[in-house]
C-alpha cells in the first residue's frame, strides 16, 4: 500500500522530526486548553452545567 | 419569546433499552460458556461451538451489542433533552435501530460459522463491515440533525463526547477494515504483518477508548448529575477531560505491541502517551465522584447511585491499571496472560456494565411512568454485580501473574522449569473460580431482567413525552470579551472537525512512518510467500480462531527464546494478510512451530488436532476432529492467489493457474508421511492443509541465511 508515494517518502531524512513535532504539538495544545479554561466566565459555566437538570420535560417521576 | 411545545421520542429509547438487556444477557451467557469451556474442554460441542469461534462471539456481543445498544439508548434519551428537541427523524431512528440489530444477528450467525476477518474485535467480514459503516452514518446523520435543530444554545459536554465517539469510531472502523474481498464472505486485510498489527491495535485500543469509554463518559456527565440531582462538580474540568482524553488516547495503541517486532520508536510513543492518559482519565473519575459531594448520604439509599459509584470507581481502577500495564517492565510480565483479561473485565463488567444498569434502572420508571417494581431486587442485583466482579477479577489477576512467573522460571541448571502444558494445567482452578464470578454477575443481570420486565408491565410507555422550550434565537449576538471556545461550543460541525483533526494527528504521526519508511520493516531474503496448501491451511487457522489462544510473536526474552526459539523479526510477517500475532497465550506460541526443538511429525499434529488430550493429557484445547473428515475447498485457491498478488505478494505471473496442482503435490506428501505413521487419511481433507501451515511456521528464518 502507499506504493505511489513510497519513493518520495523514502527520501525523507529519517523520522527524527517526529518526536520533536509531537512534543511541540502536544505542548501548544495543552497550553491553549488550560488558558482557555482559566478564562471562562463563571456564570456561563454555572448556566451550562445546569442544562441536564432543566430538560423542559413535564414527565416527573411519580411519588 | 413564544414557548414551543414538542415531544421527546421515548419509543426508540425503549427499543434500544430492550436490545441492551437482551443482547447483554446473551453476550454474558456466551462469556460464561466460553469460560466453562476452559475448565471443561468437553463443552466444545461441534465445530460451531468451539472456543475459537465462540470467544469472538462473546467479545463482539458484549462490545457492539450490549454496550453498543447501551450507548444508543443513553444517547437517544439524553441528546433529545440536552438539545430540547425531538430526534431529527423518526425514520432514521427506526433504520438505525433495526439496522444495528440486523448487524448483530449477522454477527451471531457468521462468527460460529467461522466467517471471520481474523482481527480481534474486528472479526466481522466485509459485507457486514459495509453495513456497519452505513448504519453508523445514519446514527451520525440523526444525531447532527437533532443538534442542528436544537433549542438549547450550548452544547453540553456530554454531546461533545457523543460527537467525538461518532467521528472517531467512523475513522477507526474504515481504516482498520480495509480489506480485499476474495469471495462473498472472505477477504484479506489490505495490510500485512507489522503494519497490520499497528493498524489493528490502533483500532483495538481506540475501540476501547471511543466505543467503551467516551460515549459512556458522555452518559456519566448526563445521568450522574440527573441521578444525584446536582450539576457536575467542575464543568471546567470536564472540558480539560474531554480534549485531553481524545488527544491522548489515539496515540496509545502500540502499548499492545510492546517487545514485539514493531519498531521501537512506535512502542515508546505508545508507552509515553499511555502514561499520560492517567491524568484525563482520573480527572474524569474525580469529576464524577465529586459530583456526589454533599450527597454521599444519598448513596446509601439510592441503588442507582450505588451502581454509578462502583462504575466510576472501576473506571478509575481500570484507567490506573492501563498506564501501569503499558510500562514495558510490567508488560513483560502481564502480556499474553489472564492479567489482561482481568483488566478488561474491570472495565466491561464494572464500568460499562454497572453504568448501563444504573441508566436502565433510572430510565424504566421514567419512560413507563411508574415506580421500579422492586428496589430490594435492584439492591440484590447491585451486590451480585459487585461480588461477581470481584470473584471474576481476583482469580484472573492471580492466574495471570502466576502463569507468567511459571513461564519465566528456570532451574538451577539453567533449564526452563515448567513445560507450557504444566503451567496451563495449573490454571484450571482459577478458570473455575472465574466462571463462578461470571455466573454470579449473570445471576444479577437476570434479576434485573425480571425486575425491569415487571416494571414495564406495571406502567405504560410514554412514547411521546411532552416538553416545552423557547426556540433558539436565529441571530446570535456576540458578547464583548466572549471567548473563542464558546464559539466552538455552539457549532457542532466545527466541533466535529476539530475533534477529527485532534484524533488524526496522533494516528498519522504514529502510523505513516511505519508505512513509508523502509528501514522500519527490514526485509529478510529467506522469507517466501506461502505455498497454496499453506495459504489454505492458514485460512483454516484464521477461520478456527486459533489466534484467540495462540500467539505468533516471540519476544526477545531468554524465557521465550529458550522455549520457542529465535525471537520474531518484523521482516518475517511481510506476507501475512492478516497478521496473526495474537494477544493471549492460553496455548503456547506457534511462531516457530515447524522448526527447531518444537518441530513435531505430521502424525503428531494429526493426532493432536483430532484429540488434543491424546498426545497432551490435560490440554484444554478444543478437538478438531471435523478437520479430518471435511474436504478442503480448492475452488478458491486461484482467487486467493490472485488476491495475494494484488496485495503485493510476489507469486510469479500465472501462478494461480498451477496453484492447485502444487497444492495436490504437497498434500500428497503429507498424506504419505501420515501413512508411514499409521494414519490413513485422504489428501483432500482440511487437516492436511492446516498441518502444512503449522509445519511451515518459523521455517523460513531457520534456513541458512544469505549473507
Amino acid at each position: 500500500m502507499f506504493k505511489f508515494i513510497k519513493q518520495y517518502a523514502e527520501t525523507i531524512n529519517g523520522a527524527n522530526i517526529y518526536p520533536l513535532l509531537s512534543l511541540f504539538i502536544f505542548f501548544l495544545f495543552f497550553v491553549a486548553l488550560l488558558w482557555h479554561v482559566k478564562k471562562m466566565d463563571k456564570n456561563k459555566i454555572a448556566e451550562i452545567s445546569k442544562i441536564p437538570l432543566e430538560d423542559g420535560s413535564e414527565n416527573e417521576l411519580p411519588g | 419569546m413564544q414557548v414551543e411545545k414538542f415531544y421527546y421520542d421515548n419509543k426508540t429509547v425503549r427499543n434500544f433499552a430492550y436490545a441492551t438487556i437482551i443482547w447483554g444477557a446473551v453476550g454474558m451467557l456466551a462469556g460464561l460458556w466460553v469460560a466453562l469451556q476452559l475448565v471443561f474442554p468437553q463443552l466444545n460441542i461441534t465445530q460451531y461451538g468451539s472456543f475459537g469461534r465462540l470467544r469472538p462471539l462473546h467479545t463482539n456481543a458484549v462490545i457492539f451489542a450490549f454496550v453498543g445498544n447501551g450507548i444508543f439508548m443513553g444517547v437517544y434519551y439524553s441528546l433529545q433533552r440536552l438539545c430540547k428537541a425531538r430526534m431529527f427523524s423518526d425514520t432514521l431512528s427506526k433504520i438505525h435501530f433495526w439496522g444495528w440489530q440486523l448487524i448483530i444477528v449477522a454477527a451471531a450467525i457468521t462468527l460460529p460459522l467461522g466467517i471471520t476477518a481474523g482481527k480481534e474485535y474486528a472479526e466481522l467480514e466485509w459485507p457486514i463491515d459495509i453495513a456497519i459503516t452505513l448504519i453508523w452514518v445514519v446514527f451520525g446523520w440523526n444525531m447532527f440533525g437533532t443538534i442542528i435543530k436544537r433549542r438549547e444554545k450550548h452544547l453540553y459536554v456530554a454531546i461533545w463526547f457523543y460527537i467525538a465517539t461518532f467521528v472517531t469510531v467512523a475513522v477507526l472502523h474504515i481504516v482498520n477494515s480495509f480489506e480485499l474481498p476474495v469471495t462473498f464472505l472472505k477477504s484479506y486485510s489490505w495490510y500485512a504483518g507489522v503494519q497490520d498489527a499497528l493498524v489493528q491495535w490502533w483500532y483495538g485500543h481506540n475501540a476501547v477508548a471511543f466505543f467503551l469509554t467516551t460515549p459512556y463518559l458522555g452518559l456519566m456527565y448526563y445521568f450522574l448529575p440527573k441521578a444525584a440531582n446536582r450539576p457536575v462538580y467542575s464543568y471546567r474540568l470536564s472540558i480539560i477531560h474531554f480534549w485531553a482524553l481524545i488527544f491522548l488516547y489515539i496515540w496509545a495503541g502500540p502499548h499492545h505491541l510492546l517487545y514485539t517486532a514493531l519498531p521501537n520508536w512506535a512502542q515508546s510513543l505508545g508507552v509515553v502517551f499511555s502514561l499520560m492518559l492517567i491524568f484525563p482519565s482520573w480527572g474524569g473519575m474525580i469529576n464524577g465522584l465529586l459530583t456526589l459531594r454533599g450527597a454521599w448520604d444519598k448513596v446509601r439509599d439510592d441503588v442507582i447511585l450505588k451502581f454509578m459509584v462502583v462504575a466510576v470507581t472501576c473506571y478509575g481502577m481500570a484507567t490506573f491499571e492501563g498506564p501501569m500495564l503499558a510500562l514495558k517492565s510490567v508488560n513483560a510480565i502481564s502480556h499474553y496472560t489472564d492479567w489482561t483479561i482481568a483488566h478488561v473485565h474491570i472495565g466491561a463488567l464494572g464500568w460499562n456494565g454497572m453504568l448501563t444498569f444504573a441508566v436502565l434502572y433510572w430510565l424504566f420508571p421514567r419512560i413507563f411512568k411508574t415506580e421500579l417494581h422492586s428496589k430490594k431486587m435492584a439492591n440484590q442485583h447491585f451486590w451480585l454485580g459487585t461480588l461477581g466482579i470481584m470473584f471474576y477479577a481476583i482469580p484472573m489477576y492471580w492466574a495471570g501473574i502466576q502463569q507468567s512467573l511459571m513461564w519465566k522460571q528456570f532451574t538451577d541448571a539453567g533449564q526452563l522449569k515448567y513445560s507450557f502444558l504444566e503451567t496451563s494445567i495449573n490454571m484450571r482452578p482459577f478458570y473455575a473460580m472465574r466462571s463462578l464470578g461470571g455466573l454470579i454477575y449473570l445471576a444479577g443481570v437476570l434479576l434485573m431482567v425480571y425486575n425491569l420486565y415487571k416494571t414495564a408491565r406495571a406502567g405504560k410507555l410514554v412514547a411521546n413525552e411532552a416538553a416545552e422550550a423557547a426556540p433558539l434565537e436565529k441571530i446570535y449576538v456576540k458578547h464583548a470579551g466572549e471567548h473563542w471556545h464558546r464559539w466552538i461550543e455552539r457549532k457542532p460541525i466545527k466541533l466535529l472537525i476539530l475533534s477529527l483533526v485532534v484524533i488524526l494527528i496522533g494516528g498519522i504521526i504514529e502510523m505513516v512512518p511505519t508505512f513509508l519508511i523502509k528501514s522500519n520493516i527490514p526485509t529478510i531474503a529467506n522469507v517466501k510467500p506461502y505455498t497454496p496448501l499453506e495459504l489454505q491451511g492458514r485460512d483454516i487457522y484464521v477461520r478456527e480462531g486459533c489466534y484467540v489462544c495462540h500467539s505468533q510473536m516471540i519476544r526477545p526474552f531468554r524465557s521465550e527464546t529458550e522455549r520457542y526459539g529465535e525471537y520474531s523479526k518484523a521482516g518475517e510477517f511481510v506476507y501475512d494478510h492478516p497478521f496473526q500475532w495474537g494477544s493471549k497465550r492460553t496455548g503456547p506460541d506457534l511462531a516457530r512451530e515447524g522448526t527447531g526443538n518444537l518441530k513435531k511429525t505430521d502424525g503428531w499434529h494429526f493426532r493432536h488436532l483430532r484429540e488434543p488430550r491424546d498426545p497432551s493429557p490435560g490440554s484444554i484445547m478444543p478437538p478438531y476432529e471435523f478437520l479430518t473428515t471435511q474436504t478442503l475447498d480448492t475452488s478458491t485457491t486461484a482467487a486467493k492467489i490472485r488476491a495475494m498478488q494484488t496485495l503485493g505478494v510476489p507469486y510469479p505471473a500465472g501462478y494461480d493457474k498451477v496453484a492447485n496442482q502444487e497444492l495436490m503435490m504437497q498434500a500428497n506428501g503429507i498424506r504419505i508421511n501420515l501413512k508411514s505413521e499409521g494414519i490413513q487419511v485422504p489428501m483432500d481433507k482440511e487437516v492436511i492443509a492446516l498441518i502444512a501451515y503449522l509445519q511451515r511456521l518459523g521455517k523460513d528464518i531457520s534456513k541458512p541465511q544469505n549473507k
